[in-house]
């Protein structure tokens, strides 16, 4: 739990505006659209009337619509409102094609308000809010530029329209607007690089063909940099056409920003829909897949808290620990206001905690049938782990066994031999004693057949040092009817598998000797992807079940424990045929 | 001759290294594990090496590779492979296509002085030594069937004989018989076995084993 952290839910109880408000503002932009058009056909200086109104319409209305109806339904995003400021600001800057000297100057103290809040609005996308310390250094500093305005205004008396020109120092005011057009375009290119930074950090699965279409919106930050240094450099013949790609592009960006922020509220309806889509009690998968589905966001898992081992599960009851890597985010999902799991998302999501909240509500009413289940597949789980551990645990005291034999009475005895070899190796061949020892000799090597016989019941060391093909060979030699062994392992598959493996042919020969009156048998091998499947068939007279040998019966727990299942026929006079799938992925 | 020991025992090392000097073999170097085993060799130029098949770190296939190792880079050196238990596959592992110069028997032969000190003459010189364990399986596997039913038991014995890797000589002083009988028993075992008869003892071990092996 400590590695995780509550979703940020501030500014989800920003209030939308009210009707008020909202009237206000598209009068508003109503009489500002209109205003354009005059401004367009009785400016002195305008050269097409038509296509400048329209350009001037087609960068100015989008954002005082679109960041309305933003501002209305996504009231948690401050972003509707600065688009509503752009709107505006970019309208007051048209102000320049007045005849009125006043209006005129006001228009021209904006000039530098429209790219600097087209900036603001790329950097704040989608929560409205600059995140980072570098977003809002660059954001500043543009504003701080575009202030500037101010004093060239009152310095340039050379423009007879300029009403607050106070002092004449036309060089200083020429210096200074030069500056601005440099610091401008350095921010925009710095917005670019943010924004590119930001993609590289949180590659966002979510909504991606959308938060592409934003990305491209740098190209526009590009654009207005580059319109920015034509009037530095006075590349004229370039700034008629850019001007008119930089307006296409930068009033298309509120309409896909709305379209984004409106697929969100889209995704709210689906959560809505959620419950219905579960129906009664759905499965731990099929809850994780409607969730994923109502976020759209397919890398969203569920996990789910176990209380009896005090951890969290995944849709298969297996063990998991919800750290969250970089782009992840977590919310809490509660029931009866205690929390039972967690929701783990792509930290997109962040940006509308509304989703969220419903997601998570949604998932907390239906989630207890789904959250017994992984609690009884977690139980299952834990009893497979310990079966295996169980298993683990004989192999290696089986090991140790076979070794302590190894190393200690078999070497002695070995030792022992091989002194009395001498010894009697020593005296002429018809002396009593020379009788004696070989048949103390005897005696020792019986013995040491028999501890071998039994290390190796204990532990068939060939197939841990050599692999089944050279356990399976001796196996196949020893037995009492011809053994054919067909197929083969690819390579070394890991111990207890090889094990299991061996023992189930072991025994299966071991029947087939005493009880199957058989005349011959098969082993085979098969190896598919990460199953290797072990089938040993006989001719004999069948009837053998898992319920009557413990030997079976102990080699399917085997086989089980390490995941695998074990099946045999025998019907009455037809044979037996054992076989096991064995998972050995690695 | 000349023999290197490598095996991790100290009791065995010793013993079998007096049992071979008793017998007039010198016994050039003695080591614990097959890494000491490689970097001796070149420099001792053994006839022969006699090697524990379970040998540190691991104890599990390090004299079984060493033994391989050898048997590639050195054929002029025979390998003897001792080991605790035999096994048919290894057996065919360490003969592959070859007999010549390699025996793998079971450490108990130690005690039997005459047997191993003669199986160990016949590696040094080139020969074969194959662990009657082995063979007897492998004939046990046959015995009941064509064409193997055929031979007498007196020929069973000379065919188990000739896969342990004993020459015609070694098998007529075994039985107390003459050179000319044992000939005798080898052209009518190979004749009842449909099996073209081999130039030299070593030939004679693979081709009888990989008969066998079926």
């Amino acid at each position: 739990m400590g590695a995780v952290v509550p979703p940020r839910v501030d500014g989800s109880a920003r209030r939308p505006p009210n009707y008020r408000k909202v009237l206000v503002i598209s009068s508003a932009g109503a009489i500002a659209g209109a205003c354009l058009i005059a401004l367009a056909y009785t400016g002195p200086e305008v050269a097409q009337p038509g296509l400048s109104a329209a350009l001037a319409c087609w960068v100015t209305l989008p954002y005082i619509i679109a960041g309305l109806i933003a501002w209305r339904r996504r009231p948690d995003s401050r972003l509707g409102m600065l688009m509503v400021t752009a709107g505006f600001a970019t309208f007051i800057n048209f102000l320049v094609w007045s005849s009125n000297d006043l209006l005129y100057t006001l228009g021209v103290a904006a000039q530098f308000l429209p790219p600097v809040l087209f900036l603001h609005v790329f950097l704040a996308f989608p929560s409205g809010r600059l995140e980072s310390t570098l977003d809002r250094a660059v954001v500043l500093a543009a504003y701080g530029a575009a202030a500037l305005t101010v004093p060239v205004i009152v310095l340039d008396a050379d423009d007879p329209r300029d009403v607050l020109a106070a002092v004449d120092l036309p060089a200083v005011a020429d210096f200074m607007h030069k500056l601005q057009l440099v610091l401008v375009s350095a921010m925009s290119l710095a917005g670019i690089a943010l924004l590119i930074r930001r993609r590289r950090r949180s590659g966002r699965p979510l909504r991606a063909s959308l938060g592409l279409l934003v990305d491209s919106f740098s190209l526009g930050l590009l654009m207005i940099a580059g319109l920015l240094l034509a009037g530095l450099f006075g590349w004229t013949s370039v700034q008629g056409p850019l001007r008119l790609a930089t307006f296409a592009v930068i009033g298309t960006a509120p309409i896909v920003f709305l379209a984004v922020l409106l697929q969100a509220r889209l995704g709210r309806a689906s959560a809505a829909q959620l419950l219905e889509e579960l129906g009664v009690n759905p499965g731990p998968a099929e809850l994780q897949d409607a969730v994923a589905r109502a976020l759209r966001d397919p890398s969203a898992k569920l996990a789910y808290w176990v209380a009896e081992f005090d951890a969290y599960a995944d849709v298969d009851g297996r063990q998991m620990d919800p750290q969250l890597g970089p782009g992840r985010s977590v919310t809490p999902i509660s029931q009866d206001g205690r929390q039972v799991a967690l929701l783990l998302h792509d930290s997109g999501l962040d940006d509308d905690p509304r989703l969220l909240s419903s997601v998570a509500a949604a998932t907390g009413m239906a989630i207890q049938n789904a959250q017994l289940q992984v609690e009884l597949r977690a139980r299952l789980e834990d009893l497979r782990g310990s079966r295996i551990r169980i298993l683990q645990a004989e192999q290696r005291e089986r090991r140790r066994l076979e070794r302590d034999l190894h190393d200690g009475a078999q070497q002695r005895l070995v030792a022992l031999s091989l002194e009395l070899g001498k010894l009697g190796y020593q005296l002429s061949r018809t002396s009593e004693m020379r009788a004696r020892l070989d048949a103390a000799n005897a005696e020792v090597s019986a013995a040491l057949a028999e501890l071998r016989d039994l290390a190796h019941g204990i532990h068939p060391v060939a197939v841990s040092d050599y692999g089944l093909g050279v356990a399976l060979e001796s196996l196949a030699t020893r037995a009492p009817v011809p053994v054919q062994v067909v197929g083969a392992t690819e390579g070394r598959l890991p111990e207890p598998v090889e094990l299991a493996a061996f023992y189930l042919v072991s025994e299966s020969l071991a029947n087939v000797a005493k009880h199957a009156r058989a005349t011959s048998a098969v082993v085979e091998l098969k190896q598919e992807a990460t199953t290797l499947i072990v089938e040993v068939r006989d001719d004999g007279v069948g009837g053998a079940t898992t319920e009557h040998g413990a030997g079976l019966r102990g080699l399917a727990d085997r086989v089980e424990a390490l995941g695998g299942r074990m099946q045999v026929w025998s019907p009455v006079g037809e044979g037996t045929r054992v076989r096991a799938e064995i998972a050995c992925g690695q | 001759m000349r023999a290197v020991i490598a095996e991790d025992s100290v009791l065995l090392r010793e013993g079998v290294s007096r049992l071979l000097a008793e017998s007039g073999i010198e016994v050039v170097a003695t080591c614990e594990s097959a890494d000491e085993l490689m970097v001796l060799l070149p420099a001792e130029k053994p006839d022969v090496v006699i090697v524990d098949i379970r040998l540190p770190p691991s104890y599990t296939d390090e004299g079984m590779r060493a033994a391989l190792t050898i048997r590639a880079r050195h054929p002029g050196v025979g390998v003897l492979v001792l080991s605790q238990y035999v096994e048919v596959g290894l057996a065919m592992q360490l003969l592959a296509d070859s007999a010549d110069g390699a025996g793998y028997l079971l450490k108990d032969r130690v005690s039997n002085v005459k047997d191993f000190i003669d199986a160990l003459h016949r590696v040094a010189a080139g020969g074969s030594a194959i662990d009657p364990v082995i063979v007897s399986a492998l004939i046990a596997k046959q015995r009941n069937r064509d064409p193997l039913s055929r031979l007498t038991p007196r020929e069973r014995e000379v065919l188990a004989l000739m896969a342990e890797g004993r020459s015609n000589q070694g098998i007529a002083d075994e039985f107390a018989i003459t050179l000319r009988a044992v000939e005798k028993y080898v052209s009518s075992i190979f004749s009842k076995l449909d099996m073209p008869s081999t130039a030299g003892d070593s030939k004679r071990v693979l081709a009888v084993l990989l008969y066998l092996r079926g």
